[in-house]
């Protein structure tokens, strides 16, 4: 058996896709209780609901006929797209924004709103700006940092990107992301 | 960290949505293709008309077929499963962190130990509490494989270096190990809050 901690990590990093699974339980839930009520109402002999399900399947069996084209290719277009959305959700590996910290003792995850406020803090005080002229974007694999100067104060990129960098080797992120800085030509005035 | 089975939620959610992409698949051909029509009108034929004699022959007194009955049932065993499997998310909460069953011959008493997991879940959030850069804190305990494992979720202010409030829990973990007696898999999740992003960021350390 594998380690728990890996375990863990494995699991914390991506999607455990109980919403979509709840979403889909309900909508065949809800299908297959609207049989219900109207099989049931055929064998009490009551009128039907909506549809008598003989009514119903004799109407799917000459199916083109009956409807208007239009409106049936729109059904058809819709159902498979809740299809689609529900087998995208069972296939694709459903990756959470996060990032695992390396420790010794426990599981670390660390959501990568949480690094890109710690990066912006970083590269904040390497250029010596104010909060507002920093925006920095974490994504699974690229930090993009985006310095707006000071009018009129040049700022050196690669001293921010050495401190941005330095800050990532201390958190030590798995997958380690690379780093892009990017300095707006437009600078701002009274900050 | 929970008990939910991800590989059948991931199972169940491809096949449902295969079946859904056949079926609208298929109706837009039927409104596209008159030959996927005809094909389909000459198939499908046979079958509803022969289900129209079958509920016709298997008539009850009162008016309806037992077909009906059967249908019925087997919708409510459908219902049933998927209220069975929405039950299934988010399962495995764990009361009970450590137990151990001492025998008279061990250590001269027979009974049994067994900690709570409210020891270490109120310790850990008691002692992180006392940080000034962490918004909240909050720490359940899973079942997780046959083992209780504990799950610290922080969400510190912004602009926190996540490493060192890691290696704070990492520490605090390792000096509860030594007063439990017992090591417990520990999950630390660092999150960033709606909380954390309108409060201001901590300017002195």
């Amino acid at each position: 058996m594998k380690d728990p901690t890996e375990l863990i990590l494995r699991r914390e990093t991506h999607s455990s896709r109980a919403r979509p699974a709840i979403v889909a339980a309900i909508v065949i839930s809800l299908l297959a209780i609207y049989g219900l009520l109207e099989s049931m109402l055929r064998v009490l002999g009551q009128p039907p609901w909506l549809i008598d399900p003989l009514t119903a399947a004799q109407r799917i069996a000459d199916l083109p006929n009956g409807i208007s084209a239009m409106l049936l290719g729109v059904i058809g277009a819709a159902i498979f797209l809740v299809g689609l959305i529900f087998f995208c959700n069972g296939v694709l590996p459903g990756r959470r924004a996060r990032h695992v910290v390396p420790d010794p003792r426990v599981a670390a995850v660390v959501d990568d709103g949480v690094v890109a406020s710690a990066l912006a803090r970083r590269a904040r005080t390497a250029a010596g700006v104010t909060r507002e002229q920093v925006v920095v974007v974490v994504s699974a694999r690229a930090v993009q940092v985006n310095v707006r100067p000071t009018s009129g104060i040049s700022l050196d990129e690669t001293r921010i990107q050495g401190a941005v960098e330095d800050e990532i080797a201390r958190m030590g992120l798995d997958p380690s992301p690379t780093v892009t800085v990017q300095l707006s030509t437009m600078g701002v005035i009274g900050v | 960290m929970n008990g939910t089975n991800r590989s059948a939620n991931r199972i169940l959610l491809s096949l449902f949505g295969l079946i859904f992409m056949g079926v609208g698949g298929f109706l837009v051909a039927l409104a596209a293709v008159p030959a996927v029509g005809s094909w389909w009108q000459g198939w499908a034929k046979p079958f509803s008309d022969d289900l129209v004699q079958l509920a016709a022959r298997t008539q009850l007194g009162s008016g309806g077929s037992w077909i009906w009955i059967v249908v019925a049932a087997v919708l409510l065993a459908l219902v049933i499963c998927m209220v069975g499997w929405i039950s299934n998310q988010g399962k495995g909460r764990a009361s009970t962190l450590a137990s151990y069953a001492g025998s008279a011959d061990d250590d001269g008493a027979s009974g049994a130990v067994s900690i709570s997991c409210a020891v270490a879940e109120q310790a850990l959030k008691n002692a992180l509490m006392e940080r000034p850069d962490l918004l909240s804190v909050s720490v359940t305990s899973f079942d997780f494989r046959g083992q209780t494992g504990i799950r610290v979720r922080v969400f510190p202010r912004q602009g926190v270096a996540p490493h060192a409030v890691a290696r704070h829990i990492s520490g605090l973990v390792e000096s509860l190990d030594q007063l439990l007696g017992v090591q417990t898999p520990v999950l630390v999740s660092i999150g960033s809050g709606a909380r954390a992003r309108f409060t201001k960021a901590e300017r002195v350390r």
